[in-house]
This record gives structure tokens, C-alpha cells and sequence, in this order.
């Protein structure tokens, strides 16, 4: 079963279109239609919400912030700093402050707009160097969020002995997830057998979990009397990790006051404006080496943009200061890490989870050492890439399942790196020769992921799974893992199939819901098939031995055995699995020392572009990546994840940009202008999946979510340099920020030039 | 009261003419296969054939298409009977989260309609108007040529 | 989502069977100073309409005249050096043989616009009733001395693309008129045509610049030179001076009078998709690219 092709169990429904999305669950019996009040100013006092007296009022439900108190207005995740509605100081464009429901849609868009709002502005903080000096304080006493340092030997002292010592400042900008499904959920409120009220959620969402435990806070719920189930959900990437908690807050509000069931689906406007994205970040890299190469020392300052509250930014950060030193052995390290609050909407979970960031910075210096070096991109890299035995920023030793020079080989191979080079720079020459006004360029990074929460936060989180037996000998698997399109639901059954010994068509999955799956721990940080996925085959293998003990007492098929086990202990025979972290070094969370994971991804990207030397608009031709997962469970589906991966990362790169008004508000909240890839712009992916296993993984394997974030925009970067290599000289990076839009690099061209 | 042809059945439907055609198939129609995704004519998730040709859901008033042939997903296939097409996104990959497959497979089919044997120019530019945010496309043109082969 | 059914209420849809009586209509609509919106493809008026309710387009006692099944308006009449196109034709029916062959750049432009679904809705029509300087559809109609056919009750007038805009989308049209067809040259067997969009991204995209462009050459000598430029100017250019500068010269062109003749002929600005430098700068690049392949 583990490494088979099995096809995805949700494909049928899925391609005959009967899935059933959120907005496809039928309309309830006196189902409400919920809409949101936004602040519509960056950062202001509320001071008044006026209802327009000549708008016809008597079937539309209002809430606001006084329909709580303080201790439950709030969004229940690390901090307790996020209002659910906003009462009087507004932190970003777009906050909530009220909530309308009506049965009639064209209605409740209408009392939206009757709703005034009496507000005194105050001048925003709308970038990373503002909130740093502190021209405004908007969080806290002076905006820091969260801030990190880790440090290994004496980088400072290190670089005054190196022989060259480079330090470059690298930018990347905000990305919006674009899941193609909006957020949306629908809230119910009804009467328990005691006569208690519930309150049900079903959602698009990713982490069940999370909303459950915001519901639980906000309306002071035990918890079995809050239920939260996921729908079929198109798309997350991180997007509905944390914020699907307002959306099921907002309607659990509004249908606690109407007494009715509210549906709130968010329109692509609302959707883009107010929801998490990808954090900005500015780091500064100093490189410290010697003349041949052998890097010694590296030192990484890290300034996050955290939005307006905390939600999951100390984590983002954390996890962007583990891979700022990228996959390199250093002697002496240095991270600095901080976050700033700034009044945009909050900035949240989106694939890579920081790694990209902090990722695209070290990726780029070393490309700079390398021009003043004199040396390829890909022999530097391969100089100074970990080795197995080799250690890292927080003084882990790599000791197990390091794959990072076995992805570099198999790209270097498959691309044939010097060669095509050559042939590039031969190719270039021609098109010069010809006249010619595009020239090529081949770009490659290499990099490596931590699988699972950081340090302890496995041990504390303690995921579950269980896995029941069902008649007819089947096992069924719940977990609160949810399938966003990864296609968990079909490897976590060939996990189950493979380590039980019982047939894939035998086994069922749960629909993740917090009142029939135990908490696995949220749908994040690629830990699914690593992480619960070992649990899953667990649980499995303890019911399957169950009854084979059964047939070997009694005799019979496995179903047969399992129908009577059924039968005799009364019906459950399940096995309820916790993950138990392999052993490592502790990691010291007060010194960030130690192992931050139990293992890493790998991978090596390598793209060729051609880049027009009058328009600069990029094209990809080709993306190669090599990446060493552990043990591949599905290939299609794990190359599934790398190549849709690359492409948000390519989409990062060269098209997407959230381009922000002076007043904090987003100029281009709509798919005509947040410009993703389509299959035209995509390149054709070559894709290598190096398995070098993990043990602790189940078969083997580790995670895949993530990694391939991390390394196209830094390989597409590096190929648009050596396109235009040909043309321009300079020292440094030539394009150290992202998004590499042509305008920008018309910019950087002219600059240079001048 | 509309008259509308969709999947090849003539239907009166209760919706104004000023309807979006996506909502009158979601709503009264109860064809949820066709997504909404942007409602601009931006993703394709609402991808429907008009008389054969691959158009917008979003973009097309009810009243428009009195007349005329509609075929949504619903109409391309069944449980029992998957197309090559469909059959090809399961077992090629080509659907992840699934909400832009609908769309992207009535997209696809319409081509295979006119092209035997299609480049992947040619499907690249026929799914241009489809986008998908999992896949990176590669498994989606490979599911494609691969349905284009076992159609012959 | 905005699946808001209802929003039309109080909109009145009405939907023409012919030119005459779409013509009639609005004629009438116009005299009783009823508001009203003619709709064809709806690659505009819908997305307007529905995406942000309430929009002025779906206040209650308007009407929307559909002319989208008027049989004319798909006409084409192909007269040999002119064809002449129904208002109503579509850019995929342009991608398509026989028109294809006929006028390339037509084809090829039309690959450009929005994607197929955008392609199977949008009219030619249309994209001139919008009147936005960044229509694909415009800027390529622009090198082929094209007519746009106006038709009302009381008659028919052909007003030439090039003079039928007047300002950000202000144009000749007035509102008792309908455009009925646009009549083009074919250009000659051995022209040169370009097509260049530059782009948010391949497909699916608004022009930051578009350029369009026939080129007939005799005895080395250029004799016709027109031009469509979009997205640098409140409306689509004809690149006047660009023209002037080519016409009846040689095909060794002086770049720095080219630059200087597109510097006259644009005035790009600064938006949510580009730079108003960078639009500058690009509309150099193309129309030199042109040139150079002119000699090639």
C-alpha cells in the first residue's frame, strides 16, 4: 500500500461535481443569511453604530459589541488580544464591528449599508520601519509582538576573522492564500437531550479544533455542547487554519440572536480584504566565509509584520527564525526575530509558515557570496550544504533521514546543471548577436523544512487518533486531520491498510467533527501523514491484532472474527492512539537550543526562465525539484503537493502583490487584480521525489506540506539574475525584494544604470 | 417562469430572468456541481457549456440562455459512468481540493470536443481560464492528454 | 457568496429578436427617458451589476435590453478587401477559420482576451461600448481602418474607430444608438502584423500596454502604417505621429525620432496594474521591437 498510486478515495464526487462544499449543504428551515459591518478606516475610535431610522429594521438580527462582555469578546487562539466585533478602538480597515442576518440576501446587503458608523480616524502604522520606530504605538507598549534571538558560538566575533564578510537586506511582500473556495460556515443553535443548547458549526476549514475551542471561550460552552464539523473544503494553505474561528464566531452570534440558522459565506472582495495573509518580513543576512567558500559564521535579523493582533504571528516568527540560516553548516550563528504589530488586517498561517520568508533571504545571500565569490550558485551551495553529523542554529545534530545533498545531486542530474548552463550562456550570446531582446537564465536553491510543531509542541500538544472496528470486519479511522485537498483521507488509509494488514476498500474514514474524532491537533505544519499518520497506523494495527487474536481463538474470516468480537464485548472495539514524540534533544525554548525537530525536509529547485530585457516580464520554462520527503506514501499525490506548491511559491514570486492604499485599505481585492498563475504562466514541473526515510515515520515518512513554498521564488530570482547577468553588472543581489514584477525590476534596472 | 435546456432536459424553472445563470442552477435547479469562486468571470469554477461552448455561469443571465443548450458537470458523467476525463483527474492527480475540477473538466471537455488529439498548447490555453490554486496544473494537462488518448 | 438572486428586483429584462426591434427600443427607451443598459456578453455589465450590490446598474425601474440572440448582430459579410462584422461576434468566432486566415491579427489578438469563456461571451460590440482604454478589442481594430456602424431609428452612420472615442470613455455614440457592425480592411497578403500585450500575466489579463499593428511595405517603401496602442491613455491611441514618422519611408527607422514620436503620442499613468514610467518605457520597447522586424 505505502508507496502505491492508490487513487484519492473523494475523487469520484469530486469529479462529478455531487462533493458537497459549504454553500452547497442545502438551506436550512429558516436559515438567515449573515453579513459583516467593517470598519472602514485603518485606525480610529468607534465612538457610535447608528442604525438608519428610515431603513425597515423588524426582520433583521444586529449584533455588535455590546451583545457581550469583554471577557468573551474575544478570539480565543494564543493571545486573547482579537475582538470578535471591535468596541471601541479600531485596529485595521476592515475589522468587524457589527454583524446583520436577514432571511432575504438582497436585504441584509442593504442594512449593511444602513448601518453608520461614528468614527473618529487616527493616523495608521502601515509598514514594518514605521511600527520599529515606533511612530505610532498600536500594540502593547512599543508594537513588538514577539521577538526571538538564537545564537550558536560567536557569529560577531567569528566574522572578523573571516576573509569575506557580506551582508545584503531582502524583502518579501504579503500573499494571499486564494483558496478558490471562500471562508464560509453555517451556525445552528439547538436543544441537547438535557434541554441544554449546542451550538453547531459546519465549515470550510481546516483545524476543528481551534474553532471549537474559540466557540467554547466565547459562549462559555463545556465541550461536548459546542460541535464543529468540516465540510468538504476547497482549498486552505494555511487560509483556514486560524480565521475560520471569526467566520463561526460571527455566525454563531448572529444565530444565538435570531434564534435561527445563519449562513455566512464570504464574497472574493470581503474575502481577500479581511482575511489572514502571508507575513511581510525584512531581513538582514550577514555571511561570514572564507576565501574558498567554506562559510563560517552567519548572522540573520528578522523584522516581521504582524498586523493588527497577535493571533498566530509568535509562532510564524519562530518558525521563520528555526530557517533563517537556511541548510548550511555555519560554525557560529546568530537569529534575531521580532514581530510588529502594524494596523493592516492580522497575518496569518500560510504555507511555509515563516520558512519562506526568512528562506528567500538566506537563499538570496548565498547567491550574492556567490557573485563575490566568483563562484556558481550551485557550487557554493554544494560546498556548504548539511551533511548528516553536521549541526544547526539551535545546536541540533542532524543525525537521521538528512536528504539535502541527495536532492541537490538528483536536480543537479536531472538538469545536468553545468551543461545546460553553458548552453545558456552560449545561447544568450546568439541572442544578443541576433539582436535578439530576451535572454535565458537558470536559478537553483536548496533547502530544507522542520516536519511537525516546533520543539515540544508535539509533547504538549498530544495528538490523538482512534480507530474503531465496524461490522463486516472494517476498521474505521477518526481523526480531526481534515482533507483540504492534500488527500489525507486516502493515505491516511494506506497508512492504516498497510500496518494492519486489512484491505484498503475496508477502510472508513470520519468526517472530522469535534464530537465524533478525538483532537489530533490542528491540520498545520506538515504534520499530518508524519505526525498523526504514525497514530493512524497505530490505532489500526492494535484493532487489527484484536481480531486476528479473535480468529485465531475461534477460527473464521477476519470479518467474521470482528462481527463476533463486536458482538461479545458489546460493541466498540476501538484503540485510541496518542503520538509519542521520538526522543531527542530537549528543546529549551527559553535559549531556542536544541532539537526543533524531529527531522527535516529537503529539497533542491532549479529553474530556467527567459526574461524579456524591454518588458522584464519572466517566464518559466521549466521547474525541476528534487525533494527528499522520507518515504513517499502516494506519489501522485506527493507530487501533487510539490508542484502546487511551486507554483504558489512561483506565483509569490513573479504575479501576486496585495497593493495597499495610503489609507490601509487593499487596492486590488479581486481575481481580475490579485494576479495569480494560470496553466499558461505555469511552467511544465519535473518533479524527483528522493525518499531517504525516517524512521519514526509511518513507512518512513515525513512531511510535505510545507517544503515546496520555500524554494521557488528563490530559484526563479537566481535564473532572472543569470538571465540578465548577460546585461548588467552589479555586486549584491540585483533583486533582493520581492515580487519580481516587471515593474519592479524596470525599477532596480534603471537604478542601476543611472 | 424560464424555459430552460440543461443536460438535455427541457425544464421550466421558477427564477427571474435577471438571475445569474449560476444561481438559478445552484438555487432552483439544485445543480451544485457548478462552484462559485469569484463571481466576476475570473476562476472558471462556474465553467458551463452554452451550446457547446465553455462560458462563465457567473458572467450569463438566466433569460440569456432560453434556446439555447446548457451542460454543467452534472450533465458530463455519473458515479457509475465516469468519463476518460474524469476518471483521468482521479487517477492522474488532476483534482486536490476539487472545487476548481467542475469547471475545469466541462473546460476540458469542450476541447476534447474539438481536438482529438490536443497539444499541450492547446490544453494549456483551453484551461487558461480555469484556475486552480493546488495543483500547479501539471497533473491537470496530463490528465487531460491522457483522456484525449483513451477517447480515440 | 454574492449569490444574491433577488438583486435585480424591480429590473426589467427584455430581449430582442431582431436589430429593428432592438433598435426600436432603445429609441423608445431614450424618448421616455426610461434608464435602461443594453447587454450582449455580459463580460461587463454583469460583473457590475452583481459584484457589488447595491449597484447603480440594478436600481429597480431600469431595463435590460438583451441584444445577445439578435441574429444580425453575428453576421458576417466577408466583401473581399472589407469584412463586415455583426456587433454581436465573438472573439472565439474570430480565433476561428475562416477569419482566422482572413485577418491574423484579429486571431491572434483575440487569443488575448480574458480566456476562453471570456472569449466565447465577449463582442466586439461590446468591448467598444465599454470604451475602456485597455480593450484588447479595440486596440486591435484600430491598424484596419475600421467603421463602427451605428444604428438608430432614424438611420445608420459608420463613425471611424480611430475618431470614436472622445475622452475616458466618452465616445460618439449617442444613447438612441446601437453598434451595429464594424467594417475592417483586410490588409494585403504580404503585410506585416504585430500583436504585442504586455500583461499582468498570459492569459486571463488586462493590458498594462497592448500594441496592434499592419504594416504594408512596397519597394521597400512603407505605405501603410496603422496602429492601435492600449492602456497608455485615457483612450486607445492610433500612435498619430508614430505613423506620420513611418509613412512613405524607408524601413530603416531612426530610433530616437521613434522614441520621441511615441513620447508625443501616449500619456500613461500610474494604477493597480502598472507604472505610468514603466508604461512609458514599454511602449518604446514594442514599437521599436516592431520595427527592427521589419527589416527581418
Amino acid at each position: 500500500m505505502i508507496g502505491q498510486n492508490v487513487p484519492r478515495t473523494d475523487g469520484v464526487p469530486k469529479v462529478i461535481g455531487t462533493a458537497r462544499y459549504i454553500d452547497d449543504v442545502p438551506p436550512l428551515p429558516g436559515e438567515l443569511w449573515g453579513v459583516t459591518v467593517r470598519s472602514p478606516v485603518a485606525r480610529g475610535v468607534l465612538q457610535r453604530i447608528e442604525l438608519d431610522p428610515s431603513f425597515d429594521w423588524t426582520d433583521v438580527t444586529v449584533v455588535t459589541a455590546d451583545d457581550m462582555d469583554d471577557e468573551h469578546n474575544v478570539v480565543a487562539l494564543i493571545e486573547y488580544d482579537q475582538p470578535v466585533l471591535a468596541k471601541k478602538q479600531l485596529r485595521h480597515m476592515y475589522e468587524p464591528i457589527a454583524l446583520i442576518a436577514c432571511a432575504d440576501r438582497d436585504k441584509a446587503e442593504r442594512a449593511r449599508a444602513a448601518v453608520k458608523l461614528h468614527i473618529d480616524k487616527q493616523e495608521p502604522v502601515l509598514s514594518i520601519e514605521d511600527s520599529l520606530a515606533a511612530k505610532h504605538v498600536v500594540w502593547g507598549e512599543d508594537n513588538v509582538l514577539k521577538k526571538y534571538e538564537i545564537k550558536q558560538g560567536d557569529a560577531e566575533a567569528a566574522f572578523q576573522s573571516c576573509e569575506l564578510v557580506l551582508t545584503g537586506t531582502y524583502r518579501v511582500h504579503h500573499q494571499e492564500q486564494l483558496y478558490i473556495e471562500p471562508q464560509g460556515v453555517i451556525a445552528r443553535w439547538f436543544a441537547g437531550q438535557d434541554g441544554q443548547e449546542n451550538l453547531k458549526i459546519l465549515g470550510s476549514l481546516q483545524c476543528p479544533y481551534y474553532v471549537h475551542k474559540a466557540l467554547k471561550k466565547t459562549f462559555d460552552l463545556p465541550d461536548d455542547r459546542a460541535h464543529v464539523e468540516q465540510t468538504v473544503t476547497g482549498g486552505g494553505f494555511g487560509g483556514k487554519e486560524e480565521y475560520p474561528s471569526v467566520v463561526a464566531l460571527h455566525a454563531a452570534l448572529l444565530a444565538k440572536k435570531s434564534g435561527k440558522p445563519v449562513r455566512m459565506i464570504y464574497g472574493r472582495k470581503e474575502d481577500i480584504e479581511a482575511t489572514t495573509k502571508r507575513h511581510p518580513a525584512i531581513c538582514t543576512v550577514t555571511i561570514g566565509c572564507k576565501n574558498d567558500g567554506t562559510f563560517v559564521a552567519v548572522k540573520v535579523d528578522c523584522l516581521m509584520d504582524g498586523g493588527a493582533y497577535v493571533t498566530l504571528t509568535p509562532v510564524v516568527l519562530s518558525r521563520g527564525a528555526l530557517h533563517a540560516c537556511g541548510a548550511y553548516r555555519f560554525q557560529h550563528h546568530h537569529v534575531l526575530a521580532k514581530a510588529l504589530a502594524t494596523s493592516t488586517p492580522p497575518n496569518g498561517a500560510f504555507r511555509g509558515f515563516g520558512a519562506p520568508q526568512t528562506i528567500w533571504a538566506i537563499e538570496r545571500h548565498v547567491d550574492a557570496v556567490a557573485r563575490a565569490l566568483g563562484r556558481d550558485p550551485h557550487d557554493l551551495r554544494d560546498q556548504n550544504l548539511f551533511n548528516e553529523g553536521d549541526t544547526t542554529c539551535t545546536g541540533q545534530v542532524l543525525s537521521v533521514s538528512v536528504g539535502g545533498r541527495a536532492c541537490l545531486d538528483a536536480a543537479t542530474k536531472a538538469v545536468d546543471w553545468k551543461a545546460r548552463r553553458a548552453n545558456i550562456d552560449r545561447f544568450n550570446e546568439k541572442l544578443a548577436r541576433d539582436g535578439k531582446r530576451v535572454r535565458r537564465g537558470i536559478g537553483i536553491s536548496t533547502f530544507m523544512h522542520g516536519a511537525g510543531f516546533t520543539g515540544s509542541g508535539e509533547r504538549r500538544l498530544k495528538g490523538k487518533v482512534a480507530v474503531d472496528l465496524t461490522p463486516g470486519g472494517r476498521l474505521n479511522i477518526r481523526s480531526a486531520s481534515t482533507d483540504i485537498g492534500q488527500g489525507t483521507e486516502t493515505v491516511f488509509r494506506q497508512i492504516a491498510a498497510s500496518v494492519s494488514g486489512v484491505p484498503f476498500e475496508h477502510i472508513d474514514l470520519e468526517v472530522p467533527n469535534t464530537t465524533k474524532v478525538p483532537d489530533s491537533g490542528p491540520t498545520v505544519a506538515s504534520r499530518t501523514v508524519m505526525v498523526v499518520g504514525s497514530i493512524v497506523g497505530k490505532a489500526a494495527l492494535e484493532v487489527a491484532e484484536r481480531v486476528r487474536a479473535e480468529m485465531k481463538d475461534s477460527g473464521g474470516t477476519f470479518a467474521e472474527a470482528g462481527d463476533r468480537l463486536l458482538k461479545r464485548v458489546g460493541g466498540t472495539v476501538s484503540s485510541l492512539q496518542q503520538y509519542e514524540p521520538p526522543v531527542t534533544r530537549q528543546f529549551d525554548e527559553a535559549t531556542y537550543t536544541g532539537d526543533a525537530y524531529p527531522c527535516f525536509s529537503w529539497a533542491c529547485d532549479v529553474a530556467e526562465v527567459e526574461v524579456d530585457l524591454d518588458t522584464y516580464e519572466t517566464r518559466v520554462l521549466k521547474l525541476w525539484s528534487a525533494s527528499d520527503v522520507g518515504r513517499v506514501i502516494n506519489p501522485i499525490l506527493c507530487a501533487g503537493q510539490v508542484e502546487g506548491g511551486t507554483l504558489q511559491a512561483i506565483g509569490w514570486a513573479l504575479y501576486e502583490d496585495v497593493v495597499w492604499r495610503p489609507d490601509g485599505s487593499i487596492a486590488n481585492a479581486r481575481m481580475t487584480n490579485y494576479i495569480v498563475p494560470t496553466a499558461v504562466d505555469a511552467p511544465p514541473f519535473e518533479t524527483i521525489l528522493v525518499e531517504i526515510p525516517f524512521p519514526a515515520g509511518p513507512g518512513g515518512a515525513k512531511g510535505v506540506g510545507e517544503l515546496p513554498m520555500d524554494g521557488g521564488a528563490p530559484a526563479i530570482a537566481s535564473a532572472v539574475e543569470h538571465a540578465l547577468s548577460h546585461e548588467l553588472k552589479w555586486q549584491g543581489s540585483l533583486l533582493p525584494d520581492l515580487p519580481l514584477l516587471p515593474e519592479k525590476i524596470f525599477n532596480r534596472v534603471r537604478q542601476l544604470e543611472s | 417562469m424560464l424555459e430552460l435546456d440543461i443536460n438535455g432536459k427541457k425544464q421550466q424553472v421558477d427564477a427571474s430572468p435577471l438571475a445569474r445563470l449560476l444561481d438559478v442552477l445552484r438555487g432552483p435547479c439544485g445543480l451544485t456541481g457548478t462552484k462559485e469562486g469569484c463571481g466576476e468571470g475570473e476562476c472558471g469554477s462556474c465553467t458551463v457549456l452554452l451550446d457547446g461552448e465553455p462560458v462563465n455561469a457567473c458572467l450569463v443571465l438566466a433569460g440569456q440562455v432560453e434556446g439555447r443548450a446548457v451542460l454543467t458537470i452534472e450533465g458530463v458523467g455519473s458515479p457509475e459512468h465516469l468519463t476518460p476525463l474524469q476518471r483521468c483527474f482521479i487517477d492522474d492527480g488532476g483534482a486536490q481540493c476539487g472545487i476548481c475540477t467542475p469547471g475545469m473538466i466541462v473546460s476540458a471537455e469542450a476541447l476534447l470536443r474539438s481536438h482529438r488529439a490536443p497539444t499541450d498548447e492547446q490544453i494549456r490555453d483551453a484551461i487558461a481560464g480555469n484556475i486552480c490554486r493546488c495543483t500547479g496544473y501539471q497533473r491537470i494537462v496530463d490528465a487531460i492528454r491522457h483522456a484525449a488518448e483513451l477517447r480515440k | 457568496m454574492t449569490g444574491v438572486a433577488g438583486i435585480l428586483d424591480g429590473v426589467r429584462f427584455e430581449r430582442a429578436r431582431s436589430l429593428d426591434e432592438a433598435v426600436s427600443r432603445v429609441g423608445a427607451l431614450v424618448s421616455s427617458g426610461e434608464p435602461f443598459h443594453v447587454l450582449a456578453g455580459g463580460t461587463d455589465l454583469v460583473v457590475e451589476s452583481h459584484l457589488a450590490p447595491p449597484s447603480p446598474v440594478a436600481r429597480p425601474g431600469r431595463t435590460i435590453l438583451d441584444i445577445s440572440s439578435v441574429p444580425e448582430l453575428s453576421k458576417i459579410e466577408d466583401r473581399g478587401d472589407r469584412i463586415r462584422f455583426g456587433g454581436g461576434v465573438t472573439y472565439l468566432t474570430l480565433r476561428r477559420e475562416p477569419w482566422a486566415s482572413r485577418i491574423p491579427l484579429l486571431a491572434r489578438m483575440a487569443r488575448d482576451v480574458g480566456a476562453i469563456q471570456i472569449q466565447a461571451r465577449g463582442t466586439l460590440a461590446g468591448n467598444i461600448a465599454t470604451a475602456s482604454p485597455a480593450a484588447d478589442g479595440v486596440c486591435g481594430l484600430f491598424p484596419l481602418d475600421t467603421l463602427v456602424g451605428l444604428r438608430s431609428a432614424s438611420g445608420e452612420r459608420a463613425v471611424p474607430l480611430t475618431e470614436y472615442f472622445t475622452g475616458y470613455k466618452k465616445t460618439q455614440r449617442r444613447p438612441d444608438e446601437l453598434i451595429a457592425w464594424v467594417d475592417v480592411r483586410v490588409p494585403a497578403r504580404d503585410a506585416k502584423w504585430a500583436w504585442r500585450k504586455v500583461g499582468t500575466r498570459l492569459a486571463q489579463a488586462i493590458s498594462k500596454v497592448a500594441l496592434a499593428a499592419v504594416i504594408e511595405i512596397d519597394k521597400g517603401i512603407i505605405q501603410y502604417a496603422r496602429f492601435g496602442m492600449a492602456s497608455v491613455a485615457p483612450v486607445t491611441v492610433s500612435l498619430p505621429s508614430v505613423r506620420a514618422l513611418l509613412e512613405g519611408r524607408g524601413v530603416d527607422v531612426d530610433l530616437a525620432a521613434l522614441d520621441a514620436a511615441v513620447d508625443r503620442d501616449v500619456a500613461p499613468i500610474d494604477d493597480v496594474r502598472s507604472t505610468g514610467d514603466y508604461r512609458r518605457h514599454v511602449a518604446r520597447a514594442v514599437v521599436r521591437e516592431l520595427t527592427r522586424s521589419l527589416t527581418t
